[in-house]
């Protein structure tokens, strides 16, 4: 019997795996078993209902996972990670700074904020261009502007730091 | 007819207009830029070459190799597509010149719709309803106050060279005009090369409806019945139909006659598309021709039977329509969605990578466009469209209802697409029921975004991938196994709490 901690969506679910084939999903018990049809497709049965499913393992050691025309993001730890986790969590809850990365290449074309500025989340905070289109990125946290690392018609790359809000 | 042409694009066009060739006996040439190497539209080409570096002005909008390479490889005619090079009035005139047939209008018609002003000049002339606002490009945002101010807000900036939606503000007030000026013109310079907009009356929750027209060189002109394309985000298309429920007969008649109108205005040859504003009391409003091959095509096909992209190349080949309008009536309901990849709830970003998996929807009245096959990869350079789901029924409900069950059975993995987010469409009351307009998305939508939208429906799912996961926890816990080295790439706020 081994005992798992689900996130999905922001929410946690407690997952046990029988040795029986059975898998209790908070607490509600069913026959479970999976297959692997191929690399990324595996095959689900749920007691007597069958589903498709397609998984992809992301870079930070969680799954895509796509079924019934859904998508998930799924981070999935036993019950020892999840304690360490939030653990982790607990400890560095002291300063809350949020780095904003560019989510892909681009130009920037306008800076909206300056440095010390208070903003809200959905506020925009730059326009960068990208597949010949402007798009307002907005703030989806709320703080002060402590540093901006771009600046006006500069090209940035995916991932780079655009500002910090504390 | 031609023996080889040469698809001047890449993606799910080129590779339907290589089907077209194919069937038509005609040798197909496909360019590719370097990170298109291993292409689909490569793939199944007679013929490839690579035309250069990955951004497309080095590569699909290269003019001069683009003919040169016609020429070198004796292809006798240039299929552009939509996008890239399709509508540049400049290029066509390059392709007449070089004594290559363009599979499209002449470079004259293109030039009297391309820029909308004139068009919008030229409909009034012929009697096609426009939207009221200028027929001349604004001079200054001061200039554009004072007409705001006479026709009324809420107003519409437009890119007069513009088109799908690029170089488009909406002007509520005269504070936001300025910046809104400035903005579209940036976006228009970028987009189109010439930073002009005009401004039109925003009309208050339209319908968008366009028909498709095909003429030969002969003068002969049909209508193919209209298209109802109002489902948007951000004035981008996401899910197109035919007929348009909301279209009467008397209404058909006159806005097909209207379209025919405003095709012959140009001297128009081939297939194009004239696109109207429908309001609610069903009056319409000419807003713009696309004078070439639409993304929506195949819901048209779907209804009428016809391939509108060998009706296409026959014109191109001064063959006559062999179609009458007597011969064409609409036949059920069709649908397409737009599969995008895109991160919904990441603000739309693109989604790039590699598609790892790939199992495409099949069965009675399912067609797939698609650009993608497993490995291709989804890169940064172009338009994030991968392939394009269109269903047929005897009548609306059952397309919807095969669409529904077309895009469960469709499966991709390597990049995040915007199919969940056509299974909230699919079920809204508004949409069921017609009565949506070019504002649905924006209205009823985007408030939902992100994860909202999908709270409510996927409940029971969301539990079952709570099972698939730690089932596949246990299974690389025991056996190290199933490590997938391809990971998504997508996020558009990467949020990292440090």
């Amino acid at each position: 019997m081994n005992e798992y901690v689900i996130s999905i969506n922001n929410r946690k679910y407690s997952g046990v795996i029988n040795n029986d084939g059975t898998v209790e999903l908070d607490g509600r018990k069913v026959r479970a078993e999976i297959s692997q049809i191929n690399k990324y497709a595996f095959l689900l049965k749920l007691d007597d209902k069958p589903y498709e499913i397609v998984c992809n393992k992301l870079d930070n050691g969680n799954y895509g996972l796509l079924l019934e025309g859904w998508y998930f993001e799924t981070t999935v730890r036993t019950k020892l990670q999840e304690t360490a986790a939030e653990l982790m969590k607990h400890k560095s809850k002291g300063s809350r700074k949020s780095v904003f990365k560019a989510p892909m290449p681009g130009l920037v074309l306008k800076i909206k904020k300056q440095e010390g500025e208070y903003v809200k989340i959905g506020e925009p905070l730059i326009i960068l261009e990208a597949m010949k289109m402007e798009n307002e990125l907005r703030s989806t946290a709320e703080g002060t502007i402590t540093s901006i690392h771009i600046s006006e018609g500069s090209s940035v790359e995916k991932d780079a730091i655009i500002l910090t809000i504390e | 007819m031609f023996k080889k042409i040469l698809i001047a694009n890449r993606g799910e066009i080129a590779v339907r207009i290589i089907k077209a060739c194919r069937e038509l006996g005609i040798k197909s040439v496909a360019i590719f830029s370097e990170v298109d190497k291993n292409a689909l539209h490569v793939r199944i080409a007679d013929e490839a070459y690579l035309i250069g570096h990955s951004p497309a002005n080095e590569s699909y909008l290269n003019k001069e190799k683009i003919i040169d390479l016609a020429k070198k490889v004796t292809a006798e005619a240039i299929h552009p597509g939509y996008g890239f090079l399709s509508e540049n009035a400049e290029f066509i005139k390059l392709v007449e010149d070089n004594g290559i047939v363009f599979i499209g209008p002449s470079s004259k018609s293109v030039e009297m719709m391309g820029e909308k002003t004139a068009a919008r000049k030229l409909m009034k002339q012929n009697n096609v309803p426009i939207v009221p606002g200028t027929i001349e490009p604004l001079n200054d945002f001061k200039e554009g106050i004072q007409i705001a101010n006479e026709i009324g807000y809420p107003i519409m900036l437009k890119a007069a060279s513009g088109g799908g939606g690029k170089g488009m503000r909406k002007v509520y007030n005269d504070n936001e005009f300025e910046d809104a000026f400035t903005r579209a013109q940036n976006e228009s310079l970028k987009a189109f090369g010439k930073s002009e907009v005009y401004i039109e009356k925003l009309i208050l929750n339209p319908k968008h409806i366009e028909v498709q027209i095909l003429a030969d060189k002969y003068g002969n002109y049909i209508h193919l019945f209209e298209r109802e394309c109002s489902v948007q985000r951000r004035h981008q298309k996401v899910i197109e139909e035919a007929p348009s429920i909301f279209v009467d007969d008397e209404t058909r008649t006159k806005i097909t006659e209207a379209a025919i109108k405003a095709a012959k205005a140009c001297n128009y040859y081939n297939a194009g598309t004239i696109e109207f504003l429908l309001d609610r009391n069903k009056n319409f409003y000419f807003l713009e021709m696309n004078t070439r091959l639409q993304v929506e095509h195949p819901v048209t096909e779907m209804i009428t039977g016809v391939d509108l992209v060998k009706q296409q190349i026959k014109i191109a080949a001064n063959l006559k329509l062999d179609i009458a309008q007597s011969d064409l009536k609409i036949n059920g309901h069709a649908i397409e969605c737009r599969i995008y990849a895109e991160d919904v709830d990441n603000n739309f970003a693109p989604s790039t990578g590699k598609i790892i998996h790939h199992r495409l929807t099949s069965g009675p009245g399912t067609r797939i466009d698609r650009g993608i096959d497993l490995m291709s990869e989804v890169p940064i350079y172009y338009d994030p469209l991968l392939s394009k789901v269109t269903t047929w029924g005897k009548n609306r409900e059952e397309a919807i209802a095969r669409m529904k069950r077309a895009l469960i059975e469709y499966q991709i993995s390597g990049v995040i697409t915007n199919i969940p987010a056509f299974n909230w469409v699919l079920k809204q009351k508004t949409f069921l029921d017609g009565s949506f307009d070019i504002n649905f998305l924006d209205n009823e939508f985007l408030p939902l975004v992100p994860s909202k939208w999908k709270e409510n429906s996927t409940k029971e799912i969301e539990a079952i991938a709570a099972i698939v996961g730690a089932l596949l926890k246990e299974k690389e816990t025991s056996s190290a196994l199933t490590k997938n080295e391809v990971a998504i790439s997508n996020k558009w706020f990467n949020q990292n709490y440090e």
